[in-house]
C-alpha cells in the first residue's frame, strides 16, 4: 500500500516539476478560460439576461473547455520523447499511473480554477463570498468526475493520429451529466439555496465521480498496454 | 470453422430469417397502413409511432449489445466479441438516426414544434452523439488489438453513463415547468387492442430485422478478417 502511494505520488510530483519549468500548461488552461468567458460576455447580452442565469454556465463552459485543453496536453507530453514507454516499463501498476495522472490533472485544473474564479467574480459582478464553502465543495466534485473520466479517455485519445479532435468528441457527451448538475448547483447556490436543497444533484455527481473511477481503475490495463 | 460458414451464408440465397423478416415487415405494413383504426386526435401522423418505438427500441437492444460485447472482449480477447460489438454499434446508431428524424416529424403537428429539450428527446441524442463518437474512434485507430480495446473500453463507459444522463436531463428540465404536452408516456396506455397488436407486430419484426442485418454485417466482417488473412498469407509465401 505504501509502495503504491509512493508511486502515485512520484508520478504526480514529476507531472509538478514538469509544469513548474515549462508552465506551459496552466498558462494556456488560464488564457483559453479568460478567453471563453470574454467571448461569452460579447455574445451574450447581460444587460437583458440576469448574469446569476447565465454566469455558471459560462463559468463551467470555460472550466469545460480548458480542461480539455489540459487533458491533452497532458497525455502529449507524455507521449513525446517516448515518456509514456518509460512509465509503463517501471514497475508500477496500471491503475497508479493512471491516479498519479487523475490528482496532477485535477491539481492543475484546481489551481487554474482558483484563478479564474475572480476573473468571473470581477466581469459578472457576482458576489461569490458568501456561498463559498458550498461553491467549492460543488466545484471540486464537479472537477473531480470531468478528471476521472477525462484522464481515461486523454490515455486512450493520446495515441490516435487525430487526438486534439476525438478527446472532445468522446469526453463531450459523456460528461453530459456532469455539467447539468455542476451548472444546476452553482446556480442554486449563487442564488442562495443550501446545500440540502439539492441533494439529489449531489448524489448524481457522486454517482458519476464513483463510477467512472472504478471503471477506469478497472479498464486502463486494457489501454495503457502496448 | 465459422468462416467456413460465413462464406458459405454469403453465397447461399436469402435464408429463412430473411424471409421471416420479410413476412413479418409485411404483416407489420399492412397492419399500419390498411388495418389499425386512424387514431382520433392526432390523425393519420400517429401511424409514425408504429416505426418509431420500435426503432428506439432496437436502438437501445444494440446498444446494450455492444455494453455485453465488450465486456466480453475484454475478457476474453477473442476477436469474435469485438466484431459484435462494432456490427451492433453500426445497426445502433442507424436506428438511434432514424428515432431522431421520426421523432420531430411526428413532433411537428402534434407539439407544434420539431424540437423540445424533453428528457427522452435529450437523451437519446446524446446517446447518439456517445456512439456516433464510439463509431469515430473505432475509425481512427490504426492497429487492430487496440482498437479492439479502445472501443470496448468506451462501449462500456458510454452504456453506463446512460442512467446517469437520463436522470440529469430528467432533473434537468423537471425543475422547469414546461407545457403538459410532452407526455409521451401516455402513449401506451388506454391503446386500442388492434394499436396494440400492430406496435406488437412491428418490434417483432424489427427485431427480426435486426437479427438479420447483425448477421450479415458479422458475416461480411468475418469475410473481411478472411481476405486480410488471405492477402496476408499470399504476400509472404510469394
Amino acid at each position: 500500500m505504501r509502495e503504491y502511494l509512493n508511486q502515485i505520488i512520484a508520478i504526480v510530483r514529476k507531472d509538478f516539476l514538469t509544469e513548474m519549468k515549462t508552465r506551459e500548461l496552466f498558462s494556456s488552461m488560464f488564457v483559453f478560460a479568460v478567453l471563453v468567458i470574454i467571448i461569452f460576455i460579447f455574445t451574450v447580452d447581460l444587460s437583458i439576461t440576469r448574469s446569476n442565469e447565465v454566469g455558471p454556465g459560462v463559468m463551467w463552459v470555460a472550466i469545460f473547455f480548458s480542461g480539455a485543453i489540459g487533458l491533452n496536453r497532458s497525455f502529449m507530453l507524455e507521449k513525446e520523447n517516448g515518456c509514456m514507454q518509460g512509465l509503463l516499463l517501471t514497475p508500477a501498476d496500471r491503475t497508479a499511473i493512471y491516479f498519479g495522472k487523475l490528482i496532477s490533472n485535477l491539481g492543475f485544473l484546481t489551481l487554474m480554477e482558483a484563478f479564474i474564479l475572480p476573473v468571473f467574480m470581477v466581469f459578472f459582478n457576482i458576489d461569490l463570498l458568501p456561498h463559498f464553502f458550498p461553491l467549492l465543495l460543488v466545484i471540486f466534485l464537479g472537477t473531480l468526475g470531468f478528471c476521472a473520466i477525462g484522464t481515461l479517455l486523454a490515455s486512450l485519445a493520446a495515441n490516435l493520429k487525430t487526438r486534439d479532435i476525438m478527446l472532445p468528441i468522446l469526453l463531450y457527451p459523456l460528461m453530459v451529466p456532469i455539467a447539468i448538475a455542476s451548472v444546476r448547483m452553482t446556480g442554486k447556490i449563487l442564488a442562495g439555496e443550501p446545500l440540502s436543497e439539492m441533494l439529489n444533484w449531489m448524489g448524481l455527481v457522486l454517482c458519476f465521480d464513483i463510477i467512472f473511477t472504478g471503471t477506469a481503475v478497472m479498464t486502463i490495463d486494457h489501454i495503457l498496454e502496448e | 470453422m465459422a468462416e467456413e460458414n460465413s462464406s458459405k451464408e454469403i453465397s447461399s440465397s436469402p435464408g429463412g430469417l430473411f424471409w421471416l423478416t420479410a413476412g413479418t415487415m409485411l404483416a407489420a405494413l399492412i397492419a399500419i397502413y390498411l388495418w389499425v383504426p386512424t387514431e382520433k386526435n392526432e390523425g393519420i401522423v400517429q401511424r409514425i409511432m408504429y416505426f418509431h418505438i420500435p426503432c428506439a427500441w432496437l436502438a437501445f437492444f444494440a446498444f446494450f449489445i455492444v455494453f455485453v460485447s465488450s465486456i466480453l472482449f475484454l475478457w476474453k480477447k477473442e476477436r469474435e466479441w469485438d466484431i459484435y460489438a462494432h456490427c451492433s454499434a453500426e445497426i445502433g446508431v442507424v436506428f438511434c438516426s432514424l428515432v431522431l428524424v421520426t421523432g420531430p416529424i411526428w413532433a411537428r403537428p402534434i407539439w407544434g414544434v420539431w424540437w423540445v429539450w424533453d428528457a427522452r428527446l435529450t437523451s437519446t441524442l446524446v446517446l447518439w452523439l456517445i456512439y456516433i463518437a464510439y463509431l469515430m474512434l473505432r475509425g481512427q485507430t490504426e492497429a487492430e488489438s487496440t482498437r479492439a480495446r479502445y472501443a470496448a473500453v468506451v462501449g462500456i463507459v458510454g452504456f453506463l453513463d446512460i442512467p446517469l444522463i437520463h436522470f440529469s436531463v430528467l432533473w434537468w428540465r423537471t425543475f422547469h415547468p414546461k407545457p403538459k404536452v410532452i407526455s409521451a408516456e401516455g402513449l401506451g396506455q388506454g391503446m386500442d387492442p388492434s394499436m396494440l397488436a400492430t406496435l406488437c407486430i412491428s418490434l417483432a419484426a424489427f427485431t427480426l430485422l435486426y437479427c438479420l442485418l447483425m448477421g450479415r454485417r458479422v458475416a461480411l466482417e468475418r469475410t473481411k478478417d478472411e481476405i486480410d488473412r488471405l492477402k496476408r498469407e499470399k504476400l509472404y509465401s510469394s
